[in-house]
């Protein structure tokens, strides 16, 4: 104690130089070290000057003369671990990056995604997604769910947009009727006259959304609402309208790192029920005193507008890739005068470009598609959202995907322990929601002028994010190496095996539904686009469980590109006819209930659009597949602009 | 009958249908520009497809399913192939026969017992012996009046059918063209198939450019003057 008194006098007479993150240059002064202990962890004040001390005697025995708050932090944190105070050490942990990191970041190109482009707007996203990401593991989530998703039992999806929700189903009512109006934004727009305001509006928008969600950015029925204002157009306006629509979309290389808005236009060529009664809303926002099923006729005249231009393509003749036309199909479309010649049109889109996405609502479910493959089933409450439609909002707000393979390698064959394993990790899951959940909420009071403000604006007696309304998914990877493990066979090997798999997700959704009863959360299953974790979880699970995962592993384990297969997708390398894989993939669907997609490699060969269409008929009318794409391969060449069919 | 392959699903063998397009062994023509070349010369390199296997696809998948097409190799080479047809029909399903013409009898036979719906049928040449022997690859000096009576059966047949010419960029051009068209008169379609040098049996051909897209819609136009239902295909 007399030796710890000798040495505070001593501190004094450091002559040492500051470096401080406010960015300034300061005295050694001892008593910040106190002062910052005290302010951020749980330390008490005699440990804090111990700690102090012990600090600056390193520091002046070392005889440096600049020093970095940075480094001195690490060094209080050094001790922190020599007295075993592992909890205060996590409380004053600095996020950041090695300067080495940063510098390959800054100046080479990331090669994990394509989507997002290479420049400063990319980089600031990497960084700023680096340290939301650890703040995340170390903050927001529980120590057990943070090591679950380091150790590859589960993945939390989008870490690095910690503080934003998932992604957004949105209804062009809203900005119909209330203008482009958004908080501490400096000009206000009143609701759009012109259709082509309109779009604009709706694209401002949804950038500005992109600023608030991770993912997909959704726009439900776009051809039907936006109909109202196509009245006396002649086709050649409404074709200019829809190319404003989809290039201002694909363009705008502005969200998130410099990315296309993630974006989606869902299409359908009947009204449908939900909103065939519905009220419609006009220029300046204004009831035009008709329904929206006196529309039909400027929505079906949009959506094949809408078609012509996909069909076109860009400037260079490519396809577009944002936003993706999504086209609904009810049981009212095969009543619905003209089906087949529009039908035929988006086959043929389909056989040329690949990118319409058929989505099938069968019986009395309404839904909205969010992103490839996640779609709301719209339950009875928000079948009453309909008749004010502008209140259609809809998120689901944190993706979390269990790795199944894993469970099926811990359970050694054994089925009791397989399905209880699997409970453990929808719990684990569940637990990360209901974290995420008190993050975002804690943002969202924040209110108006919080981070989450757009989400907080409230022109209709609630917030623009209805927290009441979000779901919160479930995901899954390698269900078919879960299977080929657990059974020595894949899913499209045996009956057996097919039976066996869809047992898992059966149990998968039963578990959901009971965790929903006991968190009063929305837990739904969804299939996971997870490329990216398709490869994490395997290359994890190579390093974790060598043995087992060389059995399952999808992928060429020499060159390090190993994968398990995508949710409850069948073998994608498997020779399995499109007829039987809409079929089987099928049977999981409804037991899916956030969407899912089966994907028809084309390959080379353009398919016959009438062919196409008569599969997609076919599918909804024979199957319980929820939604389709057909998926010609392409390659373009950047360069020259040439774009050919098949891969080269 | 030996089945050597199954395309199970096919968006691409016959316009507007979904179908299951198979693939019998071995050709009486050596085309050089086959693109199933290893079906005609070494045929036994591939497994045989065992019928029962494709009986239960067929079965279970009618609801998808408008038809089989049966392709080669030659189908009519093979004298089982009626009862192969009849096993498909029975199935409720639709048989369309791809056939080089060279066997007249067993087309003639296949459409009286009302064993096919569709007809689609290859002239590789102008019907002069040289030209034709030239493409096909073998002497048809003496097969050349068979030909022309295959197409006489299809034209008349009432079956649905279309004739079609593979295009070779250097051999087909739109003289060709128009002299082969002006032997299908009466005929329901024509298609010109864009030849895909890649997949071509001979070296030669695969050196061979491709006819453009602007190039295939001016040798459509010389087939329409004797045929108005004349259209392209390819890639």
């Amino acid at each position: 104690m007399k030796q710890e008194a000798q040495m505070q006098q001593d501190s004094t007479d450091i002559a040492l130089f500051v470096k401080v993150s406010e960015g300034d240059v300061i005295t050694w002064d001892k008593s910040r070290i106190v002062k910052s202990l005290l302010r951020e962890t749980t330390i008490d004040e005699a440990t804090a000057r111990l700690i102090a001390d012990r600090v600056e005697r390193i520091i002046r025995d070392s005889g440096i003369e600049f020093i970095t708050g940075p480094l001195i932090r690490e060094i209080v944190n050094a001790e922190l671990i020599k007295l075993k105070l592992e909890e205060q050490r996590k409380q004053y942990t600095r996020l950041g990056m090695p300067i080495y990191d940063v510098e390959q970041l800054i100046t080479k190109q990331n090669k994990e995604n394509a989507n997002v482009p290479h420049g400063p707007e990319a980089t600031n996203l990497s960084l700023a997604e680096s340290i939301k990401k650890q703040y995340a593991l170390l903050k927001v989530f529980s120590p057990e769910v943070a090591l679950a998703h380091e150790r590859g039992d589960i993945h939390l999806h989008d870490l690095g947009f910690i503080d934003r929700p998932y992604c957004s189903g949105n209804s062009i009512e809203y900005v119909k009727k209330f203008g482009l109006s958004l908080p501490n934004a400096l000009s206000i727009s009143k609701p759009a006259k012109h259709p082509e305001v309109l779009v604009l509006h709706l694209i401002k928008f949804s950038a500005a959304l992109q600023g608030v969600f991770a993912g997909a950015i959704g726009w439900d029925a776009v051809n039907l609402f936006m109909a109202p204002y196509f009245v006396g157009k002649s086709d050649r306006e409404l074709e200019q309208v829809a190319q404003m629509l989809v290039f201002e979309f694909a363009q705008q290389a502005v969200a998130r790192g410099g990315q296309s808005i993630f974006s989606d236009l869902n299409l359908y060529w009947e009204v449908p029920k939900h909103f065939a009664d519905v009220e419609a809303i006009g220029p300046e926002g204004k009831y035009t005193g008709n329904t929206y099923e006196d529309y039909i006729e400027e929505a079906q005249r949009f959506a094949r507008a809408l078609i012509r231009v996909y069909m076109q393509g860009d400037g260079m003749g490519r396809p577009f890739f944002f936003p993706k036309p999504q086209l609904h199909i009810t049981e009212k479309l095969f009543k619905t005068e003209g089906y087949e010649e529009f039908l035929y049109e988006i086959a043929q889109l389909s056989s040329e470009r690949g990118n319409s996405y058929y989505v099938f609502d069968r019986g009395e479910t309404a839904k909205i598609s969010e992103c490839c493959r996640l779609a709301f089933k719209l339950d009875e409450n928000d079948l009453q959202d309909a008749k004010t439609p502008w209140k259609m909002r809809y998120s689901a707000m944190q993706n979390v995907t269990i790795n199944l393979p894993r469970i099926a390698y811990e359970a050694k064959g054994n089925d009791d322990l397989l399905f209880e394993i699997l409970s453990q990790r929808m719990r684990l899951a569940a637990e990360a929601h209901v974290a995420k959940r008190g993050f975002i909420t804690r943002l969202l009071n924040l209110g108006k002028r919080g981070p989450l403000g757009l989400l907080a604006m409230d022109k209709d007696g609630e917030p623009y994010y209805r927290l009441h309304r979000a779901t919160f998914l479930m995901g899954m990877l390698g269900l078919n190496e879960l299977v080929q493990y657990h059974l020595g066979e894949e899913m499209h090997e045996s009956s057996y095996a097919l039976r066996f798999g869809l047992k898992v997700i059966a149990h998968m959704n039963k578990e959901s539904e009971r965790l929903s009863e006991e968190y009063d959360m929305r837990f739904v299953l969804e299939q996971t686009p997870a490329e990216s974790t398709a490869y994490r979880m395997a290359k994890l699970d190579l390093e974790h469980y060598p043995s087992e995962t060389r059995e399952v592993v999808k992928g060429s384990i020499e060159r390090g590109e190993v994968y398990y297969t995508n949710s409850t997708y069948l073998n994608i390398s498997a020779p399995i006819s499109p007829i039987e894989r809409v079929k089987k993939e099928g049977m999981f669907h409804p037991m899916i209930h956030a969407g899912s997609l089966t994907h028809i490699w084309l390959g080379e060969a353009k398919p016959d659009p009438e062919a196409i269409a008569k599969f997609v008929v076919r599918t909804f009318k024979y199957t319980t597949n929820d939604q389709i794409a057909f998926s010609p391969e392409f390659s373009s060449c950047l360069d020259c602009g040439r774009v050919d069919r098949g891969l080269w | 009958m030996r089945i050597k392959g199954v395309l199970e699903t096919s968006f691409v063998d016959w316009d507007g249908k979904i179908v299951s397009t198979i693939f019998l062994p071995s050709c009486n023509f050596r085309c050089g520009f086959c693109h199933n070349h290893r079906l005609v010369l070494e045929p036994e390199s591939f497994e045989d497809v065992p019928l029962d296997y494709l009986l239960r696809f067929w079965r279970r998948n009618r609801d998808f399913l408008d038809g089989v097409c049966i392709t080669g190799g030659e189908p009519t080479l093979h004298a089982d192939l009626p009862q192969l047809c009849a096993t498909i029909k029975e199935l409720g399903l639709e048989v369309k026969l791809d056939t080089n013409g060279s066997n007249p009898e067993m087309l003639r036979s296949l459409i009286k017992e009302k064993l096919v719906d569709y007809i689609a049928m290859d002239v590789k040449a102008p019907l002069r012996a040289n030209d034709y022997s030239r493409i096909a690859g073998v002497d048809i000096n003496g097969e050349l009046s068979r030909i022309q009576e295959s197409i006489d059966i299809i034209i008349t047949s009432g079956v649905d059918h279309e004739f079609r010419t593979t295009v070779i960029k250097g051999v087909h051009g739109e003289d060709e063209v128009e002299a082969i068209a002006r032997s299908l008169q009466g005929a329901r379609r024509y298609v010109l198939q864009k030849f895909v040098p890649h997949l071509a049996m001979s070296e030669d051909l695969k050196k061979l450019p491709m006819f453009s897209d602007e190039e295939m819609d001016a040798l459509v136009e010389a087939a329409r003057r004797y045929i108005p239902n004349a259209k392209w295909r390819g890639k």
